[in-house]
């Protein structure tokens, strides 16, 4: 997995003209060298970053006190780019691959404080690491997959144990808790992000107010207290050797859902029924966002600040992307390929009842596609 | 947290722009635009890639705040001054494009940026010099006020719900299973650092982070029947004053003394790192030696210990008392 990777990777800057790639965010360190640091915040992940800088020949050099076993990388002592006292050592490392006169085209992800003040990139002409790295990305290996699956097959189990804990008088973050140790005891350190069990209003006027006129989610806002009249959005990923899962449900909180209820959940398996039929190779992603609104009489059946589908790697939310603000023409030219991944996350919403959303997770085949993850039950709802 | 407490951070912001005559302030670190804005965002692990966050203007004094709904955002930011969450680098740049007195700044404080940030801002910004912030915020940010030494105190003490909890079940297979639960039943679901949890014999190590409301708390220590060991010298050296070789001489084991408020700050001290730093009052550190962990308010007298134990301190294990 880790040499295909950097082959990728280092197709890509050749034909971009890269002379060398120096990257700071923890997702594509591990894509560049296989090194996956724990799942910390934020303030945390940058103090301590692992960095890695990439020529076109030789080992990756990969700068970390604490490296993941058995990486294929030459390893070198911590360099800290925050701090202007470490410049030197950054200066060094990427001097290793780039040379230390900047004519040439550099690739990086991003550009500290003290790398500014220092001027060690001055000369140089900088492009966005993601360049390079974007397109390597796209399309997974089997390995890849793999770990992909495995992600996803045990946030299913977690959740579906935390779904049965979700009643009257419970809060969020209890959820989360209980979330959080049944995934470390299933063996996985990593949870990527604060799990999310937001209720959801019944109209969109009962706010919040958004810049698109459709529902807030996800918010991270507060700690709700559930109630049997709820309908609770669900949303948790965990990583697995960097790779994460993504798993969305619609909740109900101790009680069966009503037929209004029922009545979305089968608005949307209609949603994801039309798009899974259109998905395959060779496919635009314009095709998929025309048969998930074919299916939804001509709305629009996803989130408008986010996307109807969505990309899923090193990192919970990445190329492609189907039905985002980046425009028809995008999703028109997108084609996909064998060994991308998806995220369908169709939304269905009728004011006065409220909406269902879940994710359900694939790889694109040779001939079609196939599921990530064991795709569990939407209990409550009846299918 | 308080209004109060998020005004104050925000003048803090504002007058050390002022100083610096820093025209627009474009903060893409979730700490630095949770300290300036008083913005909780949905909590994700790891790096994010830089993006404008918060942008801060000198002149009209406003915030805008990159978000898609008002759920969340302070009260002193207006509903027109959000811009929503995009994918389109071109409707980024027009929502910088949009931000008042911004295509006129001269000098754009950024805490972090990246190439197309730079080749975005010399459109929507064109006679703006980028000038690196990251100093700025970390500079108002080291010495805390006292709500914000309070919130850490109350943070440390989620902490040492998720130690109890380790120490409850030693025989647990999943030991930091149980310490997850309990900080969560304080409504904490957030780790900061990676969580620790090992036994050596008859002693258990123990060492949990964990953020609430936007502020961190931390504890780590080696426990013996459920008493945690002597706190080092190196706690009580970290006074007013206290220069890199007063840390060192305290030192026992492997140590680091770092700021600590929303998260990971400045100063780091350590064997290799911070020579030339000195501790001043109202710096909060996270201070490790070897296996101990406390975090401790700067004073001029004895530091204000925020992780102090939930039992009385007066018989830590391996006391002979």
């Amino acid at each position: 997995m880790r040499r295909e990777r950097l082959a990728r990777l280092r197709h890509h800057m050749a034909a971009q003209d890269v002379a060398a790639t120096v990257l700071l965010h923890d997702p594509h360190v591990a894509y560049a060298s296989g090194h996956v640091g724990p799942a910390v915040d934020s303030t945390h992940a940058v103090y301590q970053r692992p960095v890695a800088v990439i020529g076109h020949e030789g080992p990756v050099h990969l700068f970390t006190d604490h490296p993941s076993p058995d990486l294929a990388t030459e390893i070198h002592p911590s360099v800290f780019p925050e701090l202007d006292e470490s410049v030197a050592g950054l200066v060094e490392a990427i001097g290793m691959v780039a040379g230390t006169s900047g004519t040439s085209r550099l690739a990086v992800d991003e550009v500290t404080g003290a790398m500014l003040r220092s001027g060690l990139l001055d000369g140089f002409d900088l492009v966005d690491a993601g360049r390079v790295l974007g397109p390597a990305r796209l399309l997974k290996t089997e390995d890849e997959l793999a770990c992909i699956d495995r992600a996803q097959r045990i946030n299913e189990v977690a959740m579906e144990e935390v779904r049965t804990a979700c009643l009257p008088g419970v809060r969020r973050s209890e959820l989360a808790g209980l979330f959080s140790s049944r995934v470390r005891q299933l063996g996985v350190d990593d949870v990527l992000i604060d799990p999310i069990f937001q209720p959801m209003p019944r109209n969109l006027s009962d706010g919040p107010r958004t810049s698109t006129g459709h529902v807030a989610f996800p918010t991270g806002v507060g700690d709700p207290l559930f109630n049997e009249e709820d309908l609770v959005w669900v949303d948790t990923g965990i990583g697995v050797e960097g790779y994460a899962s993504d798993y969305g449900r619609t909740w109900v909180v101790g009680r069966d859902p009503s037929s209004a209820e029922q009545g979305l959940f089968r608005r949307w398996s209609a949603v994801m029924e039309a798009s899974l039929a259109t998905m395959g190779p060779g496919v635009t992603l314009a095709e998929v966002g025309r048969a998930a609104i074919g299916a939804d009489r001509g709305s629009v059946p996803w989130l408008p600040h986010f996307y109807l589908a969505h990309g899923l790697g090193v990192e919970s939310a990445e190329m492609p992307m189907v039905g985002t603000d980046l425009g028809e023409e995008f999703d028109e030219q997108f084609v996909l390929e064998p060994g991308m991944v998806l995220v369908l996350e169709p939304v269905v919403w009728e004011d006065g009842i409220g909406g269902y959303r879940a994710e359900e997770v694939l790889a694109i085949t040779d001939t079609g596609w196939r599921p990530l993850g064991g795709w569990p039950s939407h209990l409550p709802f009846k299918t | 947290m308080t209004t109060e407490l998020v005004a104050a951070r925000r003048r803090r912001v504002l007058e050390a722009m002022s100083e610096r005559e820093v025209d627009a302030l474009v903060l893409g670190r979730q700490d630095n635009v949770g300290y300036s804005t008083g913005m909780a965002r949905l909590w994700t692990s790891g790096t994010r890639p830089f993006g404008a966050g918060c942008v801060l203007m000198a002149k009209t004094q406003r915030t805008h705040l990159l978000s898609s709904w008002d759920a969340g955002v302070p009260i002193s930011v207006v509903f027109d001054d959000l811009y929503p969450i995009t994918w389109n680098p071109k409707i980024m740049a027009s929502s910088m494009a949009a931000i008042a007195g911004l295509s006129t700044a001269r000098r754009l404080g950024v805490d972090a940026c990246s190439p197309s940030f730079i080749r975005a801002a010399a459109r929507f910004a064109p006679d703006a010099q980028i000038v690196p912030c990251d100093d700025l915020l970390a500079q108002v940010r080291t010495v805390k006020l006292v709500e914000e030494i309070e919130l850490v105190r109350s943070a440390c003490q989620v902490a040492w719900s998720g130690v109890e909890a380790v120490l409850d079940r030693p025989d647990d297979p999943t030991p930091i299973a149980p310490a997850l639960v309990a900080m969560a039943a304080q409504g904490a679901t957030i780790p900061s650092s990676r969580p620790v949890v090992r036994s050596e014999g008859d002693t258990t190590v123990v060492d949990l982070g964990v953020m609430v409301d936007l502020y961190e708390g931390g504890v780590g220590g080696r426990f013996v029947d459920g008493r945690r060991e002597h706190p080092p010298a190196l706690v009580d050296a970290c006074r007013n004053g206290a220069t890199h070789e007063d840390l060192a001489r305290s030192s026992t084991g492997p140590w680091l003394v770092r700021g600590l408020g929303m998260g990971y700050e400045t100063p780091i001290i350590d064997a290799q790192r911070g020579q030339d730093l000195t501790l001043v009052t109202g710096m909060v550190l996270s201070v490790t030696d070897g296996d101990h962990r406390d975090v401790v308010a700067v004073t001029t007298g004895e530091p204000d210990v925020l992780s102090t134990p939930p039992y009385p301190t007066s018989r830590p294990a391996g006391s002979d008392a």
